[in-house]
Formats: structure tokens, sequence, C-alpha cells
């Protein structure tokens, strides 16, 4: 289906502000009100922002929309109202895989995320920009998304091409095709997006190609500890990197302090800080900060990989834009890559 | 649809008993019975103020009572340790791997562990007994810092009268003042008397990590196969389900394909006695 951008971009606004379909919650990314800035930041509360759908991924991961920083799990009563999350890229969708899996598998099923993924239907953009830390070529990806979306909406021009993926994507167009006068005729990927995709996809991997890399990470466990050492010789340990990934979700587990009952809540916790690996007699199995480090990196590209079928990088960058101690994850792997060099990879790698 | 995995189920607390100065059994009656298998752990938590993992260290045939024994060594293992009867605690679980007692069916098996490792061996050793017939012996060595660290001080000289038993205690130093008539030294030295096949016996470990490295390492000399030495791993698994990552060791979560591994199954993973 095609759509005038202006269209949609109004048809979001309108569904945020509950007059149209039967989202509760709508949520987009949108430009700081206040300052001319190229990033748009994700609005965790409705209101009079401009929607920032095109360009690239927001300052902030969408899993703040939907593992909250902070969340009661039990007692646990899901909201069943149903939410739009739209204008998130590519590598917010491929972290949603991961998170799928991750967080609702054979074993349990984190109750808050489980209930969002039911109530949410997913529209997402194209990215028509790349943010300067933007690498998601470099880890298998693409500058827009081919599945794990409801929706999809890819710009051209003045126009987007929409494209329904599942049921809940299906009602979604269905409203915007009433109430946004879509014009259905198209059916097919228009060439001049795919023009567009093919253009976006050349600029990632230019400005990623000072940072290419041999991708068989495993061997990332046989870099020497030097390595490791010099790497993160800038980490302060404060674990932005981590709050800013869109596929960490290592979490910490609360009890409600004043509560009479036992009420759990889960909130945001780092493998990057000290304590998080330490038991009741204090041992730690990673007391040093470049141990912690290479935690990080060995589950960023190796643990998870094996565990969920998927890097748990999408390539997004924040982790690079968040670092105060200025350390860029591409360089950073890059080199240690290199030191690996021709080391065999670890047989226990899994 | 699954179970809300953070559910806590509620437990009364029925019977202490302080075994050291540092340690003390709590008796839990839970509201509805937790089927546990000798060797999970599950989440203790008092309410408001957090919770810890656990072994339980009675026989898992006993279905609706749960003793836990428990170490002084923090916030809430303080305020475990100020409860009284009557007082309701929170229970999740059971999690993760249990001793796998088929294996031990027909054969002589060794259990070594020592300070609050006892904890997960007592459970092992009571629902061993509870089906002795099955077993053809039990070497048990325990060990403890001094005397006065040695928990379950009534149920040991009960225990070593069982004809098919064989249970020796060892302390690591006798203190001024401190009567002891078993054996000195840390409790690896007990196996320099060992009277089983090493070659076609199991062995079960749990203890501090110094204890289960150079137990293992003792046994590996001594011919115990890798694929026999059955360790209970402690990291720190803290949702128990395999969602918050804290116990990752390598490939495995010890809180789901724990706490119970073999030798063989772990012994390239890093970090693994830290």
């Amino acid at each position: 289906m095609l759509i005038q951008a202006d269209e949609l971009s109004s048809f979001l606004q309108r569904c945020q502000a509950q007059s149209l379909g039967p989202y509760r919650e709508v949520h987009f990314p949108v430009w700081p009100a206040d300052r001319d800035s190229p990033h748009a930041v994700l609005a965790l509360a409705p209101g009079q922002a401009r929607p920032a759908l095109d360009g690239h991924r927001a300052v902030d991961p969408a899993k703040l929309l939907f593992y909250r920083v902070r969340e009661r799990l039990a007692p646990f009563s899901a909201d069943a109202s149903a939410t739009l999350l739209a204008g998130v890229k590519a590598c917010d969708v491929r972290a949603l895989e991961l998170l799928d899996r991750a967080l609702v598998n054979d074993d349990f099923a984190d109750p808050a995320y489980r209930a969002w993924r039911e109530r949410a239907t997913v529209l997402s953009f194209d990215c028509t920009d790349a943010a300067p830390s933007c690498h998601c070529t470099l880890v298998g990806g693409k500058p827009y998304a081919e599945t794990g979306f409801d929706a999809n909406a890819s710009r051209f021009g003045d126009h987007y091409y929409l494209s329904a993926a599942t049921p809940k994507g299906d009602v979604l167009l269905e409203l915007i095709r009433k109430n946004a006068g879509g014009d259905t005729a198209h059916s097919a990927i228009p060439a001049k997006v795919e023009d567009r995709r093919a253009e976006m996809t050349a600029k990632v991997q230019r400005q990623s190609d000072a940072f290419a890399r041999p991708d068989a990470f495993a061997r990332l466990r046989a870099a020497p500890p030097k390595g490791w050492k010099e790497e993160s010789a800038e980490c302060v340990g404060c674990g932005a990197c981590t709050h800013i990934c869109p596929t960490c979700y290592c979490l910490i587990l609360n009890d409600e302090s004043r509560a009479a009952g036992f009420v759990k809540v889960r909130s945001y916790d780092s493998c990057q800080w000290h304590g998080y690996a330490r038991v009741a007699s204090g041992a730690s199995p990673r007391p040093r900060i470049d141990e912690r480090f290479r935690h990080r990196y060995l589950c960023k590209l190796v643990t998870m990989k094996a565990e969920f079928g998927t890097l748990g990088c999408t390539g997004c960058g924040r982790c690079t834009d968040a670092c105060p101690g200025g350390i860029d994850f591409r360089k950073a792997v890059q080199k240690l890559m290199e030191r690996a060099g021709d080391e065999r990879p670890d047989a226990g790698a899994r | 649809m699954k179970p809300n995995p953070y559910e806590a189920i509620p437990a009364i607390i029925t019977e202490t008993v302080d075994e050291t100065p540092l340690i003390r059994t709590l008796r839990l009656k839970p509201d509805r019975p937790l089927a546990f298998r000798t060797g999970q752990f599950i989440e203790l938590g008092l309410p408001g103020l957090g919770e810890a993992p656990f072994t339980p260290s009675s026989s898992h045939f006993v279905p609706d009572i749960l003793d836990v024994t428990i170490m002084k060594a923090g916030f809430l293992t303080e305020h475990l340790h100020e409860a009284k009867p009557g007082d309701r605690v929170g229970l999740r679980g059971p999690f993760g791997s249990a001793y796998p007692l088929e294996a031990f069916e027909n054969r002589d098996l060794l259990i070594l562990g020592g300070g609050c490792g006892l904890a997960p061996l007592r459970s092992l050793f009571l629902t061993l007994l509870d089906e002795i017939h099955r077993y053809k012996s039990i070497t048990f060595y325990a060990g403890a810092k001094t005397p006065q660290d040695c928990p379950y001080k009534d149920a040991f000289p009960v225990w070593r009268k069982h004809p098919k038993v064989k249970l020796v205690r060892a302390v690591d130093a006798v203190p001024l003042g401190e009567a002891w008539d078993e054996e000195v030294g840390v409790v690896t030295v007990l196996l320099g008397k060992l009277d089983i096949d090493p070659a076609s016996s199991p062995a079960v470990v749990c203890g501090p990590p110094v204890m289960m490295k150079f137990g293992t390492r003792d046994l590996l000399r001594l011919g115990f196969r890798e694929d026999r030495i059955y360790l209970s791993m402690e990291k720190k698994m803290y949702c128990g389900v395999g969602q918050c990552r804290h116990c990752l060791m390598g490939g495995y979560y010890v809180c789901k394909h724990g706490p119970v591994f073999t030798y063989a199954q772990i012994k390239n993973e890093e970090g693994l006695w830290d």
C-alpha cells in the first residue's frame, strides 16, 4: 500500500491522541522540541512532539518501552489494551527477535514482556540515514527490516510503501487505509524502494569499511588478556553500554520493601558492575574491569549467538555513543579479532 | 500457559535449629507442597527484604516439610537468622538439576563436603538413607573449620551407626578449649583412607570453591572418572529460570543446566572455581 508521508505521520499522531483505532498507547520516536538535533528520542509519554519516523535509529533503544527500567513481575496482572510501536528501525526489530527467544521460551516466560508482546503491534521504518556509529552491515544486518515486524514502512520520495507481515499488521494497514487514504493498488515493493534500500546499505557499508573484520566471532575467546586490558583501558565500568543496548536484558530482582506480601520487581542490572556475579561468600568470577568488559563482548558476539541463533549485537552503535570513555565497539572488536589472529577457536565455545 | 516464575509460594517457619554460630536450619511448611528432587535449589525470601538461592537439606521423600540450612553471610541471611517459628517466608522453585540417584545404584558412593556445602549433602544423604537398599555403601567425608563450626551435631552419631554408612569428619583446626576426637586437617586428607574402588564409584562434591577445586583434583588423581564426579556449583543463581544471566558459566546457566554438573561437563568452563 502506498501512502503520502504526511498522511501517515498525521495518522500516527491522531492514533496517539486516542481518536483513532484500538491503540491505547502509541509510541514513536520524536524530534527533540527545543533544539535542532539529528537524533530522535523515544517519547515515553504522548505529547505534541513531531514524529521522527525517518532518519536513523533513535538515541534510546525501543526496549525502554516494553522492558522497563523498573517493572513489577509478581503479582502480575496483564494489561490487554493494544499498543502501537511505530518508527523503530531494523536494529531494534532485530533485537526484538532475540528478546522473544530469550524472554518467552520453553523454560519460562517473563510475564510483563509476554503481555506487552501480545498486545503490541510493531510498525518498523526503513532507515533513510545512518548515525556515525551505525554498523548493522558489520553484524549481518541491513538498514531495513525484513522480518520481525508486524508492518513495515519504506520511505521513497513523498511516499511510504507499507506492507504487513502478520494479522496485527493487516489490522493496522486496514485502519490506515480507512482513515488516511492509502492507495492499495500497489502490492509489490516499488523499484524506488529497492533503490533507496541499496543506497542506504551502501552508505552503512562505506562507513563500516574502516572497521571490517572477520565474522568468526567464536575466535574472540582466543584474544589474549593483554588485548582485553588495552581495549578496556578507558572503561570505568558504568554500565551505560548495557543499559542502552537493545538486546541486554539482565535484571535485578527486588522485593517491594513496603508491601505486605511478596512483590517482585525487576530493574536493569549490568554485567559491567562489580557486584553482578558476586556470590554470598564474596567470590566473583570477574573481579576486574577487563574481565567484565570481555564478558560483555563475548556475551554479545558468542554466547547469545549460541543461545538464540542470532548475535547479541544488532549494529545500532548506541554503546559507542553512550560510552563516557569513548570506547568504539567496532574498533575494539576489530582489534581483538586481529589479536585473536591465528589462534584456534576455543573448543569449549558454544 | 506457563505459570509466572516470579510468584512466591508462602511458607511458615515451624522450627529453627541453630547448628553453629553462623549456620541455622529452618524447618518450613509451604502452603502447597514443593516437590523438589535432592540437589535442586529453591529461592527463599522474606517479604520486602529479598530472596536468595538455597538448597533444601531434607530428604526429597518428605513431601510437605522442607529443611533449609542457612549460613549467615549478609543482609537477608541475617534476617533469616532472626526469624522465629510462625514467621512467613516465600519460596520459588524448585530449580535446576538434581543428583542422578540412578547413577549411584548398586555402587559405593563417596560424598565429600565442607562447611555450608553440607546442606545439600544432608539432603542427598537422607534421601539415600530412605532407599538405602538401592545402594551398596555410602562413604561420607564431612569437613568444617573447627568443631564448633560442624552442623548437624546431633545427627552425625545416629547416621554413622548405619551398617552401610562410613562417616568421617575432619576439622581444619581445634582451638584451645574445644573437644574433638575425630580427624584434624582439610577434608581432602581423608581421601588417603578411602577403601572403595575409584574407577567404578561415583563421587559427589560440595563445599567452598577451594575445597571443590582440590577435592576434584584429588579424586581425579585417585582414579575417579570425570563423568562420575558430581559437583554442586554455586554461582549467583538469582532468578532461577535462566533469565537474569548472573549465573552464566561459559555456555551454561548454573540455575538451569546445574547446579549439579559432572566434572566432565564443565571442566573447560572459565571461572569454574572462582
